[in-house]
């Protein structure tokens, strides 16, 4: 999909061409990509203890959430205030898939993002005709009413009826047969997460993920190369349920037992947060969001720290990038370490060239 | 061919466009008028930005206020934009083959075929693989004018495609443009203030002032119609900045 | 269903919550209208506020009215540093953004609240609330009264307000069009504080009615208020009247599903709910969606 690989050969009057394939930058991109990730499934959980494995499944599952909400925003300038919503939506329907069926587990998955997928495109589609401003209210307002609904509602635990709540069981959500044990659940995480990221990945290079380009920049622009606007938004929301869905999936099996009180409002506000500190137009963005998200209040906690510092820093993390650094730590990390590495390089040449300025 | 017949279009208290009735046979058809004739607004019903009180437009056979506005550009109807609206953070290739992709016109050739004959029509000197947001203001013209002439364009609106451009670019343009009709069989409406550059390229030419036709005709002759001049003689000094209608992203 | 007999309280509870709700819309609709702004931040400087007054209280033992009045201006004070201090520099920005930003203050804020004060639940009475009388059987307390007066009051006199003082129409101005008024001579860094801080004095006095009506809990309050941005919404963010009629019915519609017992559980999604359908509703029409390219 996309432009650079097509079956022919491009013949062009003035002999130039298309290229195909991945250029080289991209191959040494990608081979420090896979290291990256034979490094977290190989060695991480044998260098760390369980408690940070499962802070660490944590930051995976929570990534690919965060990477719904960076596509959104990134690449198609829609702004959802209600994705943990949309994740405790998830891990209900996964809960209710993994004790009312016996389903395997990669398809209790599946089917929790497909259904996540259709609320959450049932939500978008009218909601697509409003503007930026009124379409993100109206997400807040719904994350609201499904906090409020699922406070009642209670997630299932093997219960009774329909909602399948009963508030003396104790049964957990099942997991994987192949990933009982934590480090093996975290690798089982993982994988599942690579999987999203690299759905996220051909949509962005792909024909979506132009059409999305176009229409960030200007709709009028997209709407007269013939893109069906409606459409790729609506296509926006329903991947980033999915993927949210998925996400609900993995943290329902990982957490076990589940509670409406996990999902408060306003961490729908604090997921944003994060992901626009991580940066919204890379993908790498929704890692360093997982990152923000689970794993820095872990750490707070190991030492002593209040994690509502965290929350304090956060809101001044949104200010301090819409006011100065649009592109987040995601760009401006590698920026700063580029330009860290000139200056050093620089005071390396110095003695010996003078010609550095 | 575009019949268009008492085309009206209102915004609450203003009519930009007060009952046009005007026919572009073939080729490349001047569209001018002083700032704030509608222009811009009558662009922006073509491409189905904008839905008229009341009229027909029929294109081809076609009746264009029937399409959604994205349906059109899929049918071929095409254009560029007063600001430049090349998408910056995709390559020079994916801008241009974007209509391929989704109005499943694959013109005469493969893909990127297509694209690079384009390019290479329009003068385009530049790698596909190009981000535009690396590309200096000319280019990034080109950029939209490949755009809009990729594939199999039938009607190609140019709305001030030589804005900003120096004299001897704006040559270079005039000459693609005109070259287009021959190029693609596309209908060409161009619309510009540069009258060298709309005697240089249309044989005909339509003039409108405060939303009304004026004039419409050889371009030699219109230009000489003394309404035209008065239009644009009354109004020159007064530059009531954008148009009504404008599309401004 | 429930008779008559039970639905009368909570009338008298709607209508005092609708008052509250109807005068945050209304502190966020002026803000809106003269900076562009919609403070998602409201409710959780209000609630702030709230529990400044109560450690006041119950804390230092400050006299009542003062904790109130500190509650208030808290309101006051902290909604005008934020917009002076990132107002300008947002000025030119997408209302998205703007709105996005506050919410920056709201996660502050919300994470200073349940660090400071999350130790035990709280409540806050007003001395208005111990004291009312009754309508045929109903006990109406001060409290309620003075939340319906209050919303209503205040609608009356920022339309007022908006309408004939000199102030006012600047601000109107400014809503229109934000470079012809400061060409005109208008102190527009001015008029944008004074309707910060008077927005802001707003998210204060509804904190503190909605702690009493609601409770003392943060992110109750501070979400809460969001959905009086419901009422706001549904008048699309221009007229204060429908604001005020908009915010009376999110609080009925919230109280008198209450004796209604297969939905009271749900009751709390009333704000949200109507929000979201009255959006949708405006959307039909058109009136919200981008103009098509053009404008």
């Amino acid at each position: 999909m996309g432009a650079v690989d097509t079956q022919t050969t491009p013949v062009t009057p003035a002999g130039r061409r298309i290229a195909r394939g991945l250029q080289r930058p991209e191959q040494v991109h990608l081979a420090i990509v896979v290291a990256l990730i034979l490094f977290v499934l190989v060695a991480l959980p044998q260098i760390l203890s369980v408690y940070w494995v499962t802070v660490c499944t944590a930051v995976a599952y929570i990534s690919v959430v965060a990477l719904g909400l960076n596509l959104l925003m990134g690449r198609v300038g829609l702004v959802s205030l209600g994705q943990i919503a949309v994740l405790a939506m998830g891990a209900w329907i996964a809960s209710k898939l993994s004790f009312s069926t016996s389903l395997p587990f990669p398809l209790v998955l599946l089917a929790t993002g497909l259904l996540t997928m259709v609320l959450g495109t049932l939500v978008g589609l009218p909601a697509l005709r409003l503007s930026g401003l009124y379409l993100a209210l109206i997400t807040l307002m719904l994350a609201g009413a499904i906090t409020v609904a699922l406070r009642t509602m209670q997630f299932p635990n093997g219960g009774p009826g329909f909602l399948g709540n009963d508030p003396d069981s104790s049964e957990a959500v099942r997991r994987p047969s192949i990933a009982i044990s934590d480090p093996a659940f975290f690798r089982y995480t993982v994988v599942v997460c690579v999987i999203m990221f690299a759905l996220a990945l051909w949509h962005v290079r792909g024909k979506a993920g132009h059409a999305w380009a176009a229409i960030r920049q200007s709709e009028p622009a997209a709407l007269a190369a013939g893109v069906n606007i409606t459409v790729y938004k609506l296509w926006a929301f329903a991947l980033a349920s999915f993927m949210t869905g998925v996400a609900g999936g993995l943290l329902a099996a990982d957490v076990g037992r589940l509670y409406a009180i996990s999902f408060p409002t306003s961490n729908s506000i604090v997921l944003l947060a994060v992901v626009l500190m991580g940066g919204i137009y890379s993908l790498w963005g929704a890692i360093v969001a997982g990152v923000f998200y689970s794993l820095l209040p872990a750490l707070l906690n190991d030492w002593g720290l209040p994690a509502d510092l965290l929350t304090i820093l956060f809101g001044v993390g949104v200010i301090q990038v819409l006011l100065t650094a649009p592109g987040g730590l995601a760009q401006q990390f590698p920026r700063d370490m580029r330009r860290l590495g000139g200056r050093i390089a620089s005071l390396f040449k110095r003695p010996a060239g003078g010609t550095s300025t | 061919m575009i019949t268009i017949t008492d085309l009206t279009v209102r915004f609450g208290g203003v009519t930009p466009l007060d009952g046009v009735t005007v026919t572009f046979e073939s080729g490349t058809c001047g569209l001018i008028g002083p700032n704030g004739a509608g222009k811009t607004t009558f662009f922006n019903v073509l491409s189905g930005f904008v839905t008229p009180a009341s009229g027909s437009i029929e294109a081809f056979g076609e009746d264009l206020l029937a399409k959604t506005h994205f349906r059109r550009a899929r049918w071929g109807l095409r254009r560029t934009f007063q600001t430049e609206q090349a998408i910056e953070e995709l390559t020079v290739a994916n801008n241009v083959g974007m209509v391929l992709d989704h109005a499943h016109d694959s013109g005469g050739g493969s893909r990127n075929e297509e694209i690079v004959r384009a390019m290479d029509f329009v003068g385009l000197d530049v790698a596909p693989e190009a981000k535009v947001q690396t590309l200096g203001a000319r280019q990034r013209r080109l950029v939209e004018v490949a755009r809009a002439i990729v594939g199999q364009p039938k009607v190609v609106l140019l709305d001030e495609p030589a804005a900003g451009l120096p004299d001897e670019e704006t040559a270079h343009l005039g000459r693609v443009i005109q070259s287009i009709p021959q190029h693609t069989g596309a209908l060409v409406i161009l619309v510009d203030h540069d009258m060298s550059l709309v005697s240089a390229c249309c044989e005909t030419t339509s003039v409108l002032d405060f939303g009304r036709l004026i004039a419409s005709g050889p371009t030699a002759h219109v230009l000489r119609d003394p309404d035209v001049m008065r239009a644009y003689l009354g109004t020159e000094e007064v530059d009531v900045g954008d148009e009504q209608g404008e599309v401004v992203r | 269903m429930p008779s008559w007999q039970d639905f009368q309280p909570f009338i008298v509870t709607g209508l005092a919550l609708g008052g509250v709700f109807s005068l945050s819309g209304v502190g966020m609709v002026v803000l809106y209208r003269a900076t562009g702004v919609l403070n998602l931040a409201f409710g959780a400087v209000g609630a702030m506020g709230a529990f400044i007054a109560w450690s006041l209280i119950n804390d230092q033992g400050w006299p009542q009215g003062i904790a109130y009045l500190a509650c208030v201006l808290f309101g006051g004070v902290v909604t005008l540093a934020y917009g002076m201090a990132f107002g300008p520099p947002l000025a030119g920005r997408d209302p998205l953004v703007k709105a996005v930003a506050t919410l920056g203050l709201a996660l502050i804020l919300l994470g200073a609240m349940s660090w400071i004060w999350s130790d035990k639940a709280r409540s806050m009475v007003l001395p208005t609330t111990e004291h009312g009388f009754n309508v045929g059987e109903v006990l109406v307390n001060y409290t309620q009264v003075i939340g319906l007066a209050l919303g209503i009051a205040v609608t009356v006199f920022t339309a007022a307000f908006l309408r004939f003082s000199k102030l006012g129409t600047a601000m109107r101005a400014l809503a229109d069009d934000r470079e012809i008024t400061a060409a005109l001579g208008v102190p527009v860094r001015r008029v944008e504080a004074a309707a910060w801080l008077g927005s802001g004095l707003l998210s204060g006095a509804a904190g503190l009615l909605f702690s009493n009506l609601v409770g003392l809990d943060a992110a109750t309050l501070t979400f809460l208020v969001i959905s009086s941005v419901a009422a706001a919404l549904i008048a699309r963010l221009r007229s204060l009247f429908v604001t005020l009629a908009a915010g009376m019915f999110i609080g009925l519609v919230n109280a008198l599903a209450t004796p209604i017992l297969s939905i009271s559980q749900y009751r709390d999604m009333a704000p949200f709910v109507i929000a979201t359908i009255a959006l949708l509703f405006l959307s039909r029409h058109g009136t919200l969606s981008t103009a098509k390219g053009a404008r």
